[in-house]
């Protein structure tokens, strides 16, 4: 009997030791970070996300929680103003040679976690890779002008052009991440190398991933290496976690319970008011730099009467649907695609369609239609929307709902985000709607959404006064000259009704009182936690 | 029969499924509208990258290629690459498929363990007050919708009493046996959810099978020779009453992964549902087809083992 109870202890400590060999073990005291200046916080800045990190590959990166947690690794040529225009980052000076030629002037001061410089071969090698493979994503998408790169010292490199426009270089230098050549090289095509962190992850950025939890965290450590866009050179938080709560509603609990201290997507509308006058939350206001809009098929034979595009534009209330869908969070555009946050560029003089039913059914009549007996025109326009896109579905009724009032009938088709996508691809719609996150650059707006052969020109147009305005203003490098132009391009846009711009909204970003120092940043790509902002956050009861 | 027959035969059942799985899996998945190249195209993606983007999933393929390659490389136990991440299908699943069993098959253990005594509560108590309460329970059970029950408890238990945590699976910086402390309060409430929305079906159709087997003639008898309520219903009422009860756990466990995938998403748990979701409004047919994969094999398993245990249960079934 002993003998059996003693087989039975040996047994269950036998497995108790399987158990926590099983278990994670705590990793040894000389991992990433040790070699800290001792000034440096020794915080952990845990912010939410709502979706996981698709892929590690920042010239893939197709995903929001991609774009935050690759930002903090691999450095962009250039940041952004809150009015659009582009600041140094890497880059101290960029511009152009000649009109096919244009450069960047790197920073020497940066340095690779695993002790390589970077230098402006790793610059050029990045777009010459990226041109040369093809990968998905925003980069590859900007770089449609470009021939090739040429470090031509070690902090400067040009870039050679197959046709001018002076847009691309900060483009390029807005949206693509710099990777390290000696990392990726190895690996292949770009466009297919996962970077996985198979043998770790190297990092120019203030922090260096170092632990991936599928589904729930991705872990970045404080590098050794400065960061010299940081004061002092040292990011002050240690550790930065991305936690994944795919549901909003458990992302906003997980903030007000404190296990999260930023909240990285902006809160719904309907959530701003509530968490401002939660204690413990502060709520940060980012300007947006995208818009939402209708755009109305040109290829439909009603839509392509210009007098049926101003009857539906006068015939939606848009004052109603920022002040009751975005609860007040949006401002006027004036209609326009240069928005007012542009400064550089918005025309005020461009005003907001006004909402008015009688002037709608005015200008149907003008274009040759006539109401039936309650007052409906013979015209049924069907507008698309994704599901997914909770504003747009909320006013996509209201907008119904006021075009019936100029007898304009409108058929609601809210669709499954890839439906809508492949229904938008074969423009199978009379009214698109949707909205976009980022147009910083509004000659590539310009280009992409009303230019023959755009990849977003949702209303097919090709208005050749229109294009000459857009190529035009693509090759001036006078800045007066090229706001001039696209102006008059807007004023065309807004008279034409080639598009419909209903708002730019602000987006609001949750964080904990306990943390300051966040640098605000427009977009919600960037907002409070761009490399720059998350380096510069610290506790407040550590000051 | 014997016994390795009918286990034979039941293996072919299931390899048999499984293939109809994997092939309406890869069909319908190449029916949705849209492309996977289309679901990642940024917004100025040319045609010649969303075409060269096709060609690099092998989606330019006809469609009989792109199955034979597909099975083919599937018998070498190989389920191909993610679309999106550019890494092997099952290092992907193998992450999440853990979360998904731990969790699934705890709210089954709970849902059984709490299910049957209360339906065989009810039945004992036939008409009276706890029979009324525990058809009641099992109702409104029925009613639950997994997500709103999951907001309720992680505001109640998480965000007011601050009981347990409001998401993941675990603690970062825990370790050892601190580590699985830490699983297991981050589990209660999912499972907890899961087990409340699952819990009717067990307790209404355990109590309708007792109250039928207590009314068979072998109890009137064992009634007659002496035998206490108690021995009756334990010991011989219930054994046939758990036939049903044992076929429900085999049908249920579809519509508990089904459910997996909304309780994963309200809980942030890692599990392989939350991956699923994600894999569909990507367009990412290997994860898709591995998840589908997995999923179907472990429900098949789980048939067949209820299979098993109903012929241990029932010899009669053996033999048929």
């Amino acid at each position: 009997m002993k003998l059996r109870r003693l087989s039975l202890a040996a047994t269950a400590a036998a497995g108790a030791l399987a158990l926590a060999a099983c278990a994670p073990q705590a990793p040894s005291s000389d991992g990433e970070g040790s070699g800290a200046p001792a000034e440096a916080g020794d915080d952990t800045l845990t912010i939410a996300t709502t979706t996981d990190v698709v892929n590690y590959n920042p010239l893939i990166g197709n995903s929001r929680s991609d774009y935050w947690v690759t930002n903090l690794m691999y450095p962009h040529l250039l940041s952004i103003a809150d009015d659009g225009s582009k600041e140094a980052s890497l880059a101290t000076d960029w511009g152009y040679v000649d009109e096919t030629t244009g450069f960047y002037e790197i920073r020497d001061d940066f340095t690779w976690s695993d002790g390589e410089p970077l230098t402006a071969d790793d610059v050029a090698w990045t777009l010459n890779a990226v041109k040369q493979d093809a990968p998905a994503g925003t980069f590859y998408g900007q770089m449609g002008h470009v021939e090739s790169a040429e470090a031509v010292s070690p902090t400067r490199v040009e870039v050679t052009l197959t046709e001018p426009d002076t847009s691309v270089i900060e483009e390029i230098g807005f949206w693509g991440n710099i990777v390290p050549q000696h990392v990726f090289e190895p690996a292949g095509s770009v466009a297919e190398f996962a970077n996985d962190g198979e043998d770790g992850w190297v990092s120019a950025g203030p922090y260096v991933l170092t632990d991936v939890q599928a589904g729930q965290s991705y872990t970045l450590e404080r590098t050794e290496e400065p960061y010299p866009l940081v004061e002092g050179g040292t990011p002050v938080p240690a550790r930065v976690v991305y936690r994944v709560y795919p549901d909003v509603n458990t992302e906003i609990l997980a903030q007000q319970s404190g296990e999260v201290d930023v909240i990285a997507n902006a809160l719904p509308p309907a959530q701003v008011e509530q968490l401002r006058s939660t204690e413990g939350i502060e709520v940060a206001e980012v300007p947006g730099l995208g818009y939402a809009h209708m755009v109305y098929n040109m290829d439909q034979p009603d839509l392509a009467k210009t007098e049926v595009r101003q009857a539906l534009a006068h015939a939606a209330d848009y004052e109603t649907i920022r002040e009751v869908v975005l609860q007040g969070q949006a401002v006027s555009t004036g209609s326009s695609p240069l928005m007012p946050v542009l400064s550089q560029y918005h025309d005020d003089s461009l005003t907001e369609y006004e909402f008015d039913p009688e002037l709608s059914r005015s200008l149907m009549e003008d274009a040759g239609y006539e109401a039936d007996a309650d007052g409906m025109f013979p015209v049924t326009f069907r507008l698309l929307y994704s599901l997914q896109d909770s504003v747009t579905s909320q006013w996509a009724q209201l907008v119904k709902d006021s075009a019936a009032e100029a007898g304009i009938a409108i058929e609601l088709e809210g669709l499954e985000r890839n439906t809508y996508l492949a229904r938008t691809d074969e423009g199978d719609y009379d009214i698109y709607a949707g909205n976009f996150a980022i147009m910083d650059d509004p000659v590539t707006n310009f280009t992409l959404s009303y230019l023959p052969g755009g990849a977003i020109n949702y209303t097919h147009v090709d208005d050749p006064e229109l294009n000459d305005l857009v190529a035009q203003a693509a090759v001036t490098a006078d800045p007066d000259e090229k706001v001039a132009l696209m102006q008059e391009a807007a004023a065309l846009v807004h008279e034409q009704v080639y598009d419909n711009i209903m708002y730019t909204q602000n987006l609001y970003m949750a964080y904990s009182s306990d943390w300051d120092g966040f640098v605000v940043k427009p977009s919600e790509l960037l907002s409070i936690v761009s490399a720059q902002s998350i380096a510069s956050a610290h506790r407040v009861s550590g000051e | 029969m014997s016994l390795t027959l009918f286990v034979l035969r039941r293996l072919g059942r299931g390899v048999l499924t499984i293939w109809f799985a994997v092939t309406v899996t890869f069909l319908l998945l190449r029916l949705l509208p849209g492309d996977p190249a289309l679901a990642v195209a940024s917004t100025n993606m040319t045609e010649e990258a969303r075409a060269a983007l096709l060609v690099q999933y092998g989606l330019d393929q006809p469609l009989p290629v792109q199955y034979v390659l597909y099975l083919g490389e599937l018998l070498q136990g190989n389920l191909g690459t993610s679309f999106t991440q550019s890494v092997p299908v099952l290092d992907v699943l193998l992450h999440r498929l853990p979360w998904t069993l731990l969790l699934t098959f705890t709210a089954l253990a709970l849902t059984v363990v709490v299910g049957v005594p209360l339906g065989a509560l009810a039945a004992s108590a036939k008409g009276r007050t706890w029979d009324r309460v525990v058809q009641v329970v099992g109702v409104t059970g029925q009613s639950l919708f997994v997500p709103s029950v999951g907001i309720v408890l992680l505001f109640l238990f998480g965000l007011a009493l601050g009981w347990f945590p409001i998401g993941g699976a675990y603690d970062q910086d825990v370790y050892g046996f601190e580590w699985y402390g830490s699983v297991l309060s981050h589990l209660v409430l999912p499972a907890l959810s899961l087990t409340l929305v699952q819990l009717g079906p067990y307790v209404l159709t355990m109590r309708a099978a007792l109250v039928d087997a207590l009314g068979d003639d072998y109890v009137t008898l064992a009634r007659a020779n002496g035998l206490s309520p108690r021995r009756i219903l334990w010991k011989h009422a219930l054994r046939n009453a758990l036939l049903p009860t044992t076929t429900l756990i085999g049908l249920q466990l579809g519509f508990l992964v089904g459910g997996a995938v909304l309780t994963e998403t309200v809980f942030a748990y890692p599990g392989i549902g939350r991956g699923i979701y994600e894999a569909v409004t990507q367009l990412d047919f290997p994860v898709l087809q591995g998840a589908f994969l997995l999923l179907a094999v472990t429900v098949v398993a789980a048939n067949m083992l209820t299979d098993i245990a109903y012929g241990f249960l029932d010899p009669r079934v053996k033999t048929s």
